[in-house]
This record gives C-alpha cells, sequence and structure tokens, in this order.
C-alpha cells in the first residue's frame, strides 16, 4: 500500500495522457481479440474444386485433376457417371421435406421406446408407414451449432462447418463449396423449392421455380407453411421436376413461441403429417408412370429443448429426424443413430452423383441393402476414395500416400504391428485391410460363387475405415494455428496490464492526494468491500474453469451481488452510532439497501435460467401458467410505472424554458406511444406482424433517437449558467436535501447539472426501448433494473463518503452483469430473443435486426454503462482533492477517468482470463458447446464495453467543452459587467 | 465502565474452552443421535436432523451464555435466558431473511427447512449475544456491525458467529454445480459450511482467549 518514493516522483496523468494510453490500450485490445477469434474459430479448412468424374477412380498421388468431365454437357455427364461408378442410380426423383425444428423423439420415440401417446396419434400416417416397413427412420444427430444455416449446409455437403458459421447464419452468403444440389444441376436436375428462403441464399440460380418465405417472422406459425402447402398438388401433378424440396418453418416458429408442449404442436404434427400423406399417396399413385422412381426424405435440420430453443448441443437440440420413405426394406424394430452428415454421401449414391469433395459422412447402410453385393461394395469403395482424397489432403505425410498407386499389384497388408502407433497409420491400416479384402472378393467372385461371409467382412472392414475415418476428420476440423493464438492471447494481456496499470495509477494519485491531505480516515482503509470487489473477480475467473460453472454463471453473479449489499447494509449499520443518534442518511442508505436486496432477489427468481435447472418453477413460468391477461397486466403496470418515474424526474426538474419543456413533451408522447403499442400490438397472437405496429414501433425510434440525439448534442448551448447570487441549491436539479452541499465546493455546477439530464434522457429513451423490444414477460425485471439502479445511485450519492468511487463503479458493473442473467439471458445461443429482433422492421435486414438483438441482449450492461452519465452528476466530489492549478483537463479527468476506466479493466481481465481458459480447454468435451458461446458472449460483452464507456466518455467530453466555452465567452462579459 | 471490564475479565479461558467443548459436544452428539438412535441425517431428512439438532442445543447455549451476562446486578440468571429466547425468532428471522436475499429458494415446500435452518443459525450467531448483552445497542453494534470485539467474551460470541455466517456462505458454493449429487440441496451443505464454520470460529476463539491470557499474564510479571 505504501508507495514507494521513486513512484512518488512520477509526473501525474494528464487528461490527454489517460486517453491516449486508454484508447492505445483498447485499440491493443481488439487487434488482439481478432487475431485470437480468428484462430480460434477457424474458417472450416475445406478442399477447393468439386468432385467430377475423377472421383470414380483412386484419388492418384499427384493430385492432378482430370477436370474434362466438368466441361460435358449434362445427360452426356449422366451417363458418364453412371458408366464410372458401375452402379445405376436407385432413385430418380427426390423429394426433401424439411421440418424445421422437428426432434426426431416426436416420430421415433426416445432410447427405443415409443414417441409419447399424443404426439404417436398426432401423426398417424408416418407412423403407419414406420410400422409396415416403407419408411426407415433414423435419429441423425446434427452437430452443434444447431441452427438452420449450418445444418442445411452439412445435409448438402457432408462437411462440418466451422463455429462462426452462426454468425453468418444472419448473413446467409451462397454456398461455393461443392455440395449435392450443384452435383444434381450439373447432371441436368430441374430443381424447385418451397419454403424457407435460406435455401434461396445459398443457392441462388439453381432453382426452377420456388417460392421462399422468410424464417424471421417468427410469431407466425400458420403462414409460412401454407405458403409452402398451397403449390404442393400443383407441383406432384407437374412432372418436369427431378428434386422438390419443402421447408416448412411451422414448427420451429411453434417450437419458439410456447417450447415442445405449446397448445399449437400437436395441431402442427398432424399439418405435417398430412402434407406426407398427400405427397406419399401421390408418389405412389404415379408410381406406374414412367416419371421414374421417387425416393421421398423427411429430415429436420435439428431438435429444440424443452421450451423450444435451439442452438447448442444437448440431446435434445442434436436430435434431428432422418426419414426415408421409398427404400423397400424391412421393419426396424429400433431407430439406429446416424450423423447428419451422412444424409450427403448417401444420397450422392442413390442418385448416381459423385459424393461432395469435403464430406465427412458415411454411407447409410441400410440404404443400400436393396442392392447387389458388388454395387454395395462399389459404393463403399467410392466414399472411402472420397475420405481418403480428404485424409491425404489434411495430411501431407499420410505414410499410405503412395499406396493407392500400386495396390492392386500388392495385395500384402502391411504389418498390424505397425498400424496402431498413430491415428495416421491406423486409418492407413484399415484402408488397405479393407481394399485388399475388396480384391480379394472381387478376384474370388470370378472363380467361385462368392461367399456371404466373404462379403459381410469386407463391407464391415470399408464401414470400419470409414467410420473411424469420419471421426477423426470432424475432429481435426478444429485445429487451431497456435502462433496466431499465442500472439492474440499475448496482445490482450498486454492491454490488460496496460489498462490495470492506468487504473492503478489513478487509484494511486487519489490516495496519495487524500493522504497528504488527511482527509476522513475511512476512505483510505483498506475496507472489506474493496477486497470483496476484488475477490469477486477472482471467484469469477476461477469458476469459469468449470463448464458447469459457466452454464450457471447467474449463480455467480446474483450471489455476489446480492453479498454486496448485504455488506452495504451492514456499512450501513455501522454509521448507526452508538446511542440513539441515528441519522436520516443511516435511514435513508437502510432503506435503498433494503430496496437493493429486494428487487435484487425478485429479479434472480424471475427467470430460472442456466442448463440444469431451467426446468424448476420460476415467476415468469407462474405467469405464463397464469394466464396472458396477468402478464399483460404486470407489463402494463411496470410500463406505466417506469415512463411515470422517468417523466416525473424529469418534470421535477425546475427550468422552464422552451427547450425543456420540449424534451419532457418528447419523452412523454414515446412513453405513451410504447403504451399503446403494449396495449395495441405486443399481444403475441399467433398472426404475422403487422403494418400499424411496424409503423407505430418505427414512430417510437424516430421519437426516441431525435429527442435522445437533441438533448445530447443541445442541451449544453441552451443549459442556462446559474447566477452567482443565488444559493446554488436553488436551482440545482439533482439532489433531493438531504444530500445538499455538494455543489458549493465542486466548480462548474452546470456541467453536474446539464449531465444529470443527460443521464436521464438515456435512461429514459434506454428503458423505452427495452419495453417496446423485451417480451412482456420481461417489462417488470426493467422496471426493477430501473429501481436498483436509482437505488444505488442514491445510495452512494448519500453516503458519498463512505466508498471509493471505483468500487462503487465495479459494483454498478456487476449489478448490470446479474441483471442480464435476469432478463432471460444465458450462456447459450439459444436464450438470444430473436422474435424481438423484427419488431418495427418492415423489410428483412441483417443490420438493423442484428442491432436490435444486441440491443435486446445487452438490455442490462448497457443500462449499466449509460446510467454512468447520471452517476458522474450525483457523485459527491466535494471529497476529491482539486489541486489549485488544476484545469479543465484535471476535472474532468477527475469526474469521467473512473466511470471509463472500471468497466473497461474489469471487461479486460474478465475477457483475458477467459482467454486463457479457453486455450486450456480447447480439448474438452464441451469446448463446442459450452465454452465457446460463452466465448462469443464474452465477446459480445467486451463490444458493448466499448460502446458504452464511448458513450460516457464522449457524452462528458462534448458537455464539458461546449459548457466551458460558453463559460469562457461569458466570464469577460460578467467581468466588464462588475 | 470499570466494572464492565472486570466482569469481562472474569471470562477465563477455561471457562471459554468449556463453554465451547460443551457446546461442540452437543451438536457431535445431537449428529451422532440424529444418526444412530432416529436414524436420520441432513441428506436423508434435514428438517428433522436441523429440527432436532437445534432443539438440543438450546438449552445448552442458553443455559451456558446466560452465566456470562453482563450488569450482573440488574440482569437475573432467568432474565438473560428469558432474553436469549427472545433472540432466538428474532436471530432466525434476519438469518432467514439474509438467505432468502441471498438466493434461498422460496415456497412452501422449503418453508420447514428454512426454518429450522434459520434457528440453528440463530443459535450460532444471535442467541449467545442476546444471552450475554440483552439489548445493548452498543455491544451489539460493537461486534456485529463494526467485528471489532474486544475482550474474550467479545471474541467467544464474536468468533463462532462469524464463523457460522461465512462457512454457510461458502457452503452454498457447491449448489450449482451439476454434480447431481444429494447434498447440494438447500439447505444441506448451507448447514454443513455453517457447523464447519462454526468449530473453526469456536477453536478460533478459545485460540484467542489462550493468547490473551497469556499476555496479561506477562503484562502481570
Amino acid at each position: 500500500m505504501f508507495p514507494n518514493p521513486k513512484s512518488l516522483k512520477m509526473p501525474p496523468l494528464t487528461c490527454t495522457k489517460l486517453a491516449l494510453i486508454a484508447i492505445t490500450g483498447v485499440i491493443i485490445q481488439i487487434i488482439g481479440l481478432s487475431l485470437f477469434v480468428f484462430g480460434f474459430f477457424p474458417v472450416k479448412p475445406a478442399l477447393p474444386g468439386i468432385s467430377g468424374s475423377e472421383s470414380y477412380h483412386l484419388p492418384v498421388c499427384d493430385l492432378v485433376g482430370n477436370q474434362s468431365g466438368t466441361t460435358l454437357p449434362s445427360d452426356q455427364l449422366r451417363s458418364l457417371y453412371q458408366e464410372l461408378s458401375g452402379m445405376p442410380p436407385l432413385f430418380d426423383r427426390l423429394i426433401l421435406m424439411v421440418i424445421d425444428g422437428l426432434p426426431a423423439e416426436f416420430v421415433l420415440g426416445k432410447n427405443g421406446k415409443p414417441p409419447s401417446k399424443q404426439f404417436k396419434e398426432a401423426m398417424p400416417y408416418t407412423q403407419s408407414l414406420l410400422a409396415s416397413g416403407l419408411a426407415i427412420g433414423y435419429h441423425a444427430k446434427a452437430a452443434p451449432p444447431t441452427v438452420t444455416m449450418p445444418r442445411l449446409k452439412a445435409m448438402v455437403s457432408g462437411a462440418i462447418g466451422g463455429f462462426l458459421d452462426v454468425a453468418f447464419n444472419f448473413n446467409t452468403q451462397a454456398m461455393l463449396d461443392d455440395n449435392l444440389l450443384g452435383q444434381f444441376f450439373r447432371i441436368g436436375w430441374k430443381m424447385v423449392m418451397l419454403g424457407d428462403e435460406t435455401w434461396l441464399k445459398l443457392f441462388p440460380g439453381l432453382f426452377k421455380r420456388h417460392d421462399g418465405v422468410s424464417s424471421f417472422y417468427v410469431k407466425d406459425t400458420v403462414q409460412v407453411d401454407q405458403n409452402v402447402s398451397r403449390h404442393l398438388g400443383d407441383e406432384l401433378s407437374r412432372d418436369d421436376w427431378n428434386l422438390l424440396i419443402l421447408h416448412y418453418l411451422g414448427l420451429d416458429h411453434v417450437g419458439h413461441i410456447g417450447g415442445r408442449s405449446s397448445v399449437l404442436m400437436v395441431p402442427k404434427l398432424k399439418e405435417m403429417d398430412d402434407m406426407v400423406k398427400l405427397i406419399h399417396s401421390s408418389t405412389t399413385l404415379s408410381q406406374g408412370n414412367d416419371q421414374g422412381r421417387m425416393l421421398l426424405m423427411i429430415v429436420s435440420d435439428h431438435g429444440m429443448t424443452e421450451n423450444g430453443n435451439h442452438g447448442g448441443s444437448s440431446y435434445e437440440e442434436t436430435d434431428s429426424l432422418a426419414l426415408f420413405i421409398g427404400l423397400r426394406n424391412h421393419v426396424l424394430d429400433y431407430a439406429s443413430v446416424i450423423q447428419q452428415i451422412d444424409i450427403a454421401p448417401t444420397l450422392a449414391l442413390l442418385f448416381g452423383v459423385p459424393i461432395p469433395k469435403n464430406n465427412v459422412g458415411v454411407l447409410i447402410k441400410e440404404a443400400f441393402d436393396s442392392l447387389k453385393e458388388e454395387q454395395h461394395l462399389r459404393a463403399l469403395e467410392l466414399n472411402s476414395w472420397q475420405l481418403l482424397g480428404l485424409l491425404q489432403a489434411q495430411l501431407s505425410g499420410l505414410p499410405c500416400r503412395n499406396f493407392p498407386c500400386d495396390a492392386f499389384s500388392d495385395h500384402q497388408i502391411a504389418g498390424t504391428s505397425e498400424c496402431y502407433h498413430r491415428t495416421e497409420d491406423m486409418l492407413c491400416c484399415l484402408y488397405m485391410e479393407a481394399a485388399a479384402l475388396y480384391s480379394s472378393w472381387k478376384s474370388k467372385r470370378g472363380t467361385e460363387s462368392a461367399s456371404n461371409k466373404d462379403y459381410s467382412s469386407t463391407a464391415a472392414a470399408y464401414y470400419k475405415f470409414l467410420k473411424s475415418a469420419s471421426e477423426w476428420l470432424s475432429r481435426r476440423s478444429t485445429d487451431k494455428p497456435v502462433k496466431l493464438l499465442a500472439v492474440g492471447l499475448a496482445t490482450m494481456f498486454i492491454s490488460c496490464v496496460i489498462l490495470s496499470s492506468l487504473m492503478f495509477c489513478r487509484v494511486r494519485e487519489i490516495y496519495l492526494g487524500r493522504r497528504q491531505q488527511s482527509l476522513n480516515d475511512s476512505m483510505n482503509g483498506w475496507s472489506l468491500d474493496d477486497t470483496f470487489i476484488l475477490g469477486v473477480i477472482l471467484i469469477l475467473v476461477t469458476s469459469m474453469g468449470s463448464s458447469s460453472m459457466v452454464e450457471e454463471e447467474h449463480y455467480i453473479w446474483y450471489f455476489v451481488t446480492s453479498t454486496f449489499y448485504l455488506l452495504l447494509l451492514r456499512k450501513t449499520a455501522q454509521s448507526f452510532s452508538s446511542v440513539g443518534v441515528k441519522s436520516g442518511e443511516g435511514y435513508f442508505g437502510m432503506c435503498f439497501t433494503f430496496l437493493l436486496l429486494i428487487s435484487g432477489r425478485i429479479l434472480r427468481g424471475w427467470h430460472q435460467g442456466g442448463v440444469n435447472w431451467t426446468s424448476l418453477p420460476d415467476i415468469s413460468k407462474c405467469l405464463e401458467q397464469a394466464g396472458s391477461h396477468y402478464v399483460k397486466l404486470l407489463q402494463l403496470v411496470s410500463a406505466f410505472l417506469v415512463i411515470s418515474i422517468g417523466v416525473f424526474a424529469l418534470f421535477s426538474i425546475q427550468f422552464k424554458q422552451k427547450y425543456f419543456q420540449m424534451v419532457r413533451l418528447s419523452f412523454l408522447t414515446s412513453g405513451l406511444l410504447v403504451l399503446l403499442h403494449i396495449t395495441r400490438y405486443q399481444d403475441y397472437t399467433f398472426s404475422s406482424t403487422n403494418y400499424g405496429a411496424t409503423l407505430l414501433a418505427q414512430i417510437v425510434y424516430a421519437i426516441l433517437g431525435a429527442a435522445t440525439i437533441g438533448t445530447v448534442v443541445a442541451l449544453p448551448w441552451f443549459f442556462p449558467f446559474p447566477t452567482f447570487n443565488s444559493c446554488p441549491t436553488d436551482n440545482t436539479l439533482s439532489p433531493p436535501s438531504f444530500f445538499h452541499g455538494i455543489q458549493e465546493k465542486f466548480p462548474f455546477v452546470e456541467l453536474r447539472d446539464s449531465l444529470y439530464v443527460i443521464g436521464w434522457a438515456y435512461i429514459l429513451c434506454w428503458c423505452l426501448l427495452q419495453l417496446l423490444l423485451q417480451q412482456p414477460i420481461n417489462s417488470t425485471p426493467i422496471l426493477l433494473l430501473l429501481v436498483q439502479i436509482l437505488a444505488s445511485m442514491l445510495y452512494f450519492a448519500s453516503n458519498g463518503t463512505h466508498h471509493k468511487e471505483w468500487i462503487e463503479i465495479a459494483a454498478l458493473y456487476y449489478l448490470g452483469m446479474a441483471g442480464h442473467f435476469a432478463l432471460g439471458n444465458s450462456n447459450t445461443l439459444a436464450t438470444i430473443d430473436v422474435a424481438g429482433a423484427f419488431i418495427g422492421l418492415s423489410s428483412h435486414s441483417t443490420l438493423l435486426s442484428g442491432i436490435l438483438m444486441f440491443i435486446i441482449t445487452y438490455a442490462s450492461p448497457m443500462f449499466i454503462l449509460l446510467s454512468l452519465v447520471m452517476y458522474i452528476s450525483m457523485k459527491n466530489m466535494a471529497h476529491l482533492v482539486i489541486p489549485e492549478k488544476a484545469d479543465a483537463g484535471d476535472l474532468l479527468m477527475m469526474m469521467i477517468g473512473f466511470p471509463c476506466l472500471v468497466p473497461l479493466v474489469v471487461n479486460s481481465i474478465l475477457l483475458t482470463a477467459y482467454t486463457v481458459v479457453l486455450l486450456l480447454m480447447r480439448n474438452h468435451l464441451f469446448v463446442w458447446s459450452v465454452f465457446s458461446p460463452k466465448y462469443l458472449y464474452v465477446c459480445a460483452t467486451t463490444l458493448c464495453t466499448y460502446i458504452g464507456v464511448f458513450i460516457v466518455a464522449a457524452t462528458g467530453t462534448y458537455t464539458h467543452l461546449v459548457l466551458a466555452m460558453r463559460r469562457r465567452k461569458q466570464v469577460p462579459i460578467t467581468n466588464n459587467t462588475r | 465502565m470499570k466494572k464492565e471490564k472486570s466482569s469481562q475479565s472474569t471470562i477465563s479461558s477455561s471457562q471459554v474452552f468449556l463453554t465451547h467443548v460443551c457446546c461442540g459436544l452437543v451438536l457431535a452428539v445431537g449428529f451422532w443421535v440424529a444418526h444412530n438412535v432416529y436414524s436420520i441425517n441432513l441428506v436423508s431428512d434435514p428438517s428433522n436432523t436441523l429440527c432436532w439438532i437445534w432443539a438440543s442445543e438450546l438449552p445448552v447455549v442458553i443455559l451456558l451464555f446466560s452465566c456470562f451476562r453482563q450488569k450482573q446486578e440488574k440482569c437475573s440468571y432467568l432474565k438473560a435466558i428469558a432474553q436469549g429466547l427472545l433472540g432466538l425468532p428474532a436471530g432466525a428471522l434476519l438469518n432467514a431473511l439474509g438467505a432468502l436475499a441471498l438466493g434461498a429458494p422460496i415456497g412452501l415446500q422449503y418453508l420447514e427447512k428454512t426454518l429450522n435452518w434459520s434457528l440453528l443459525m440463530s443459535l450460532f450467531t444471535f442467541v449467545p449475544a442476546a444471552s450475554v448483552y440483552g439489548s445493548s445497542w452498543k455491544d451489539w453494534h460493537r461486534i456485529f456491525a463494526c467485528t471489532k470485539p474486544n475482550g474474550s467474551l467479545d471474541f467467544m460470541l464474536c468468533l463462532p458467529a462469524h464463523g457460522a455466517v461465512i462457512g454457510a456462505w461458502f457452503g452454498a458454493w457447491p449448489m450449482p454445480l451439476d454434480w447431481e449429487r444429494p447434498w447440494q440441496d438447500w439447505p444441506i451443505c448451507v448447514s454443513y459450511g455453517a457447523v464447519a464454520g462454526y468449530v473453526v470460529g469456536m477453536v478460533g476463539s478459545f485460540g484467542v482467549s489462550l493468547m490473551r491470557g497469556g499476555q496479561k499474564q506477562l503484562k502481570a510479571e
């Protein structure tokens, strides 16, 4: 604690210096973070090019691709493929019916048990197909992230996408990698797509006809599916297409609105079943015609959790469906588990096109049961060659690299002792074993009647190779460039050190100043609160290493914040001095702390977040069960209270000029408009978004934006200077009487007062925006958050000298994080509220809806950061040492130094620590399901902190500069008059 | 003032030792009897076990600590006992509120558990101080708000109480983890933590009284 004499000589930080160093730190941090992110979440390593006729030959050692086939016209190419593969395609036409978000459990049951009765009865036709063996169903395990676009890509290309594909989910781009649809297009297939327009964005120009619907209006569960089905009868009667894609979104939307057990679920399943019946009966009718053999495939892209969300990697979310109707087959009494990517090679070989180049999947065994033995083995061989090619590309030193060139001249298998040293060797051995068995089977077949045993052992050997290669390749796709990661981490660490030492310098400067002036002792001691606030960071950092603590992070924040309030309570109790002398301050402090504790406890109980205990009852579930009108009533009451608190605050400002009236009026108007929006539109009626609602929301955006920006920009120019004669307490705005006396000592009363008004403008704007955007159930938490913020502001302002400023700001930051989870957020991507992100948007815009989604998700941390503007204005600065020669910059630094530095420092420590954790956990089982989503959240929190701190700093500086300029102009005048 | 000091200095380290050993023994016996006679324990039946433990601990704590009552000329032994008995529900209420604020589950099915837990916590924290100091705000303020104990008696009240609270606070940490152990439920691990903290506090208080005794002897020499 005692600074050494050397450091005493260090020149004090000036404002510009501080700002420059802080900005440098932030920029370094951004660079480090982006290096790390691009290193850790690699864009998946993909082989260039497209599979052509060369895929029917051994992957040759010198990778001179024979691309001649691709230039052929489509019908010639088709016959070329057929000739080369030696197996005629089993089917000519395919209907791919994608039911978005349908868990396989609904159709196939779980763990060998049949599905629940209501679901079974909801899909009588599908169940009868399954029972009679006309359909085979699989649990197709989807890889996380379980979001539509990456899943569609996986199904058509067989490749496992990188994690960052989620980020691009909202910005769908054309798929350039080799995929099934491209292959079909090349052999001249005509394709029709009805449903989710993601397909159109992925494959622009491939479809002969299409009718896309947007997947983003989540509230609509009826129209999306009608838009698909209305063309169905027409399309089924035509014979000008080979591939018909139907993508039904309604079921996913039902899930998003009401969860798995929604009342709409059974009717939706029934609707899907009717569609299956319609399609299947029409295809069986037309089977006699020469339209070709038809395969109907029903798949879902992902499952859903109990609440109907998806994105993570729980069993419920990854359990997607793959149902083949049209394969002649026996009844399977137990639905087996495949990988979702296995669909791609299976379909490719069933329809006689080359397997997509980056496919990692393995043929589905039962699909080829009806083939002849030789054709089945040939299919396996093709799949093996394709995977071998991928292996060779990934492993330059693959020991059997040269093997395929002379495979058939050389029958001996490499000594099995060498086989199991390394994975690469093992894969190579497995392949050679299978290839040798295959060639011996072929040679035997020529001479004697092929024995069934040889065939099955060959097939088994091939499957063994395919499975292990597939597994190895999917693991391999998560390989990291170590150097990039190390540089990124080091850079982040440096910036963390810069920021922390900057803050340490500030703390020490103020501390030293106080020591010299020997102000009150309570400020200088190292109190319990300080230790606790620092301890919290330690607790957080250590807890991040455990996956269950990451999943249940909200418990830490709640526990820590309420412990801090209890410590505050204890501190307030200390101020109740020994005998009967109880100050008003103490009582107010007591009230505020109780208010904080109670609202904190309600917030905690509002959403049962996390992963493991989500099914426990909480307030939001109770309310939703009680009925939507209760939710509505509560929403109205909270909205009304929020608006009245804000309006009361604005109207209690004593200035009567036109300018202030305008500010008041515009906020009041937007408040009323928000109320109107709530009463009239925000109803979760399952109708598509409505024009009036959109328009109203847009008007609210416009008024709020104009009012806030207008206040911030114009207020410093219009703000009246206090006249020197009048008593300062008369025309100051903020302080209720119990903490007067702040203003006398501090210069620039008008700076504080204008920041107070701006702070209220920010808070009101943010609250109204949240009331408009958040789910109805979240309105009360918004009110409680506002109450908490106000209570802690008033507490800190009334007990101004009892706490260090940085402690208070850190406590506020923690409050914001606790509130983040109280609004129902968690560390899985599934809790992001997609439905709210389209309020007030008349057309789909990725950028705008992304911004709205960010506003909704980071409501609470941003709220806290914005309220720091008001905190600055209310904080008692009287105790701060203001040197005689203090210039304007020093004062500014005094005011906004900590509010900007503390969030940056806390965040940078957490960011750096979590980066280390992620690096250590890169081989953990849960790295993609738990740690990576959390890292995305950490990155977004960092962004939120940057934006918030920037707003605080910019507002403070701007107001200060304008007022200083006006003051400078004014001073000569006053001097003259004197 | 002098009288107070003299009454405090009458607490010798052997008295502290005896009091703590008695409390600790009763606690241990309580657990033992619950387990072997009633064949219940905290995990299988938390509320009954807690109830049994606080009921057996209550007379011992009140009777023992009432011996150390302050201002003995004004306050009879019976009055001290009454103060202790009054302190029990008051302390239980405060402890329960604290636990609820920190996130203890609310609901009818938890009511009994929370009640018994808070009564036990009250015995660890409030009842001894209530028996000794009655309603003297000055002493309460010194011991609990400021944590500036003065003399062996203060330490004897302060350290186990703080130990129990801090122990309970740490005991809550394993609750959200997904180990799926039965003891992760409210209030089992919190009670374990509180008991452990209480025992540590008692050992600490005995240590302090020994040290202070030694210092006094040195001064006397």
